[in-house]
């Protein structure tokens, strides 16, 4: 029986479906059974990151409401066979599905795979709900901004309610220049406030803009940091115990990389 | 019964602020054992002992004393009914705002200095002044 772990955010575009698409082709790539569920009903995305738009016959919508079943719905991804996007559908609202349904889908899609991961949708209201009903486990996105950190909290407070406790924090976006001077939140000032469990930390990285904008997963990508980070969470998810990528280690990265293309 | 203090109004109060002054109710404390998150409030008549944070977004209104065992940065209100001898204690005194009976009062714009250790806010001479707080101090 799989575990189905929620990504969620509260506040919008802070890397859910980033985090979403990465983690799952990362634990793909090591060999389990992945299901992806894009539950962003009406803003679809995670096709789209993945590259697999243009396959989309079926979808989430369909599903439940009984027009065909989750394995025709499902598409097989490019790179990993045993990769598969159950994709949202579009020209739907959030209203189209309960989270019953939600909750009677994953369990069957549950028995089937290793890893069922849903993409939330931004919000607390009915999508937010759908996308954690059918899910045993969290994790919270969040950016080092005290908005973000804001509603990351609040989440924290809602998916307790619903007993899902011990949600897994992962602070996305990191700038380590401007922690060092003070400019931005420090990820001891964003645990101090949420107090959970750190998955880990991903830079601010432009490597993420580009493999998305061409369908392709930074995780996949072994000479980029964001890569990096995506790779230790999803050794993380499977219970390995991986030091932190730590502050120094990001400066001496970066005066290295100086050295070797010229710059003092 | 234990009534869910943390989903809304649970308590109306004669309106924040305008009520008559009546005495402080000792026997009638709630204790909650969890950090209050953004969004989460706990209105309660009589005082309140929250052994945890209270974080931004957090609401804690009592017509009695408000207790903080931790950081508290969000909104809190303690003789919420206009009790003018209520306080709040905290061990970590950052609150977002703070009002104590019908006085308001917020931490200056960008000082984030100070102390760090346990303070009590109480109102003296009619306006609320925030003191290091040593046990045997007052009361
Ligand atoms: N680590 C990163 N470095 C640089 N850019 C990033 C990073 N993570 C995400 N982004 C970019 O931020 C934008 C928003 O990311 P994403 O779509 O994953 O957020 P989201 O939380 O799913 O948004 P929504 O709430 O709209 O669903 C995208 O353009 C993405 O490429
Ligand atoms: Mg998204």
């Amino acid at each position: 029986m799989g575990e189905v772990i929620v990504i969620t955010s509260g506040k919008g575009g802070v890397g859910k479906t980033t985090t979403s698409a990465n983690l799952g082709a990362g634990l793909a790539s090591l060999g389990d059974k992945v299901c992806l569920i894009d539950a962003d009903i009406g803003l679809r995305n995670l096709d789209v990151v993945m590259g697999l738009e243009n396959r989309i016959v079926y979808d989430l919508v369909d599903v439940t409401s009984g027009n065909c079943s989750f394995r025709k719905a499902m598409i097989k991804d490019k790179r990993f066979e045993n990769l598969f996007l159950m994709p949202a559908a579009q020209t739907k609202d959030k209203t189209a599905v309960s989270p019953e349904q939600m909750r009677a889908l994953t369990e069957e899609i549950k028995s089937e795979f290793d890893y069922v991961i849903i993409d939330c949708p931004a919000g607390i209201e009915q999508g937010f709900r759908n996308a954690i009903s059918g899910a045993n486990q969290a994790i919270v996105v969040t950016t080092p901004e005290v908005s973000a950190v804001r509603d990351a909290d609040r989440i924290i407070g809602l998916l307790e309610k619903e007993d899902l406790r011990e949600p897994k924090l992962v602070i996305n976006r990191m700038r380590y220049q401007m922690v060092k001077h003070g400019d931005m939140m420090s990820i001891d000032d964003i645990i101090d406030i949420l107090a959970v469990d750190l998955l880990g930390v991903v830079p601010d990285d432009e490597q993420v803009v580009i493999s998305t904008n061409r369908g392709e997963m930074v995780v996949m990508n072994d000479s980029s940091r964001s890569g990096q980070a995506y790779r230790n969470i999803v050794r993380r998810i499977k219970g390995e115990d991986i030091p932190m990528m730590n502050l120094e280690e990001e400066g001496g990265f970066f005066r290295k990389l100086r050295q070797i293309i010229g710059l003092k | 019964m234990a009534p869910d203090l943390t989903s809304g109004n649970l308590v109306q109060f004669p309106g924040k602020g305008g009520g008559e002054p009546e005495e402080m109710m000792d026997e009638n404390t709630v204790l909650v054992q969890r950090t209050l998150r953004s969004g989460q409030s706990i209105y309660f008549d009589g005082n309140v002992v929250i052994v945890g944070d209270v974080n931004p977004g957090g609401e804690v209104v009592a017509t009695g004393n408000v207790v903080v065992m931790g950081y508290l940065r969000g909104v809190v209100h303690a003789g919420a009914g206009g009790n003018e001898k209520a306080a709040v204690y905290a061990f970590r005194m950052r609150p977002t705002q703070l009002r104590i009976a019908n006085h308001i009062t917020r931490a200056p714009d960008g000082d984030d200095n100070g102390p760090i250790v346990p303070e009590i806010a109480r109102i003296k001479d009619g306006t609320v002044v925030i003191e290091t707080f040593s046990s045997g101090s007052e009361r």
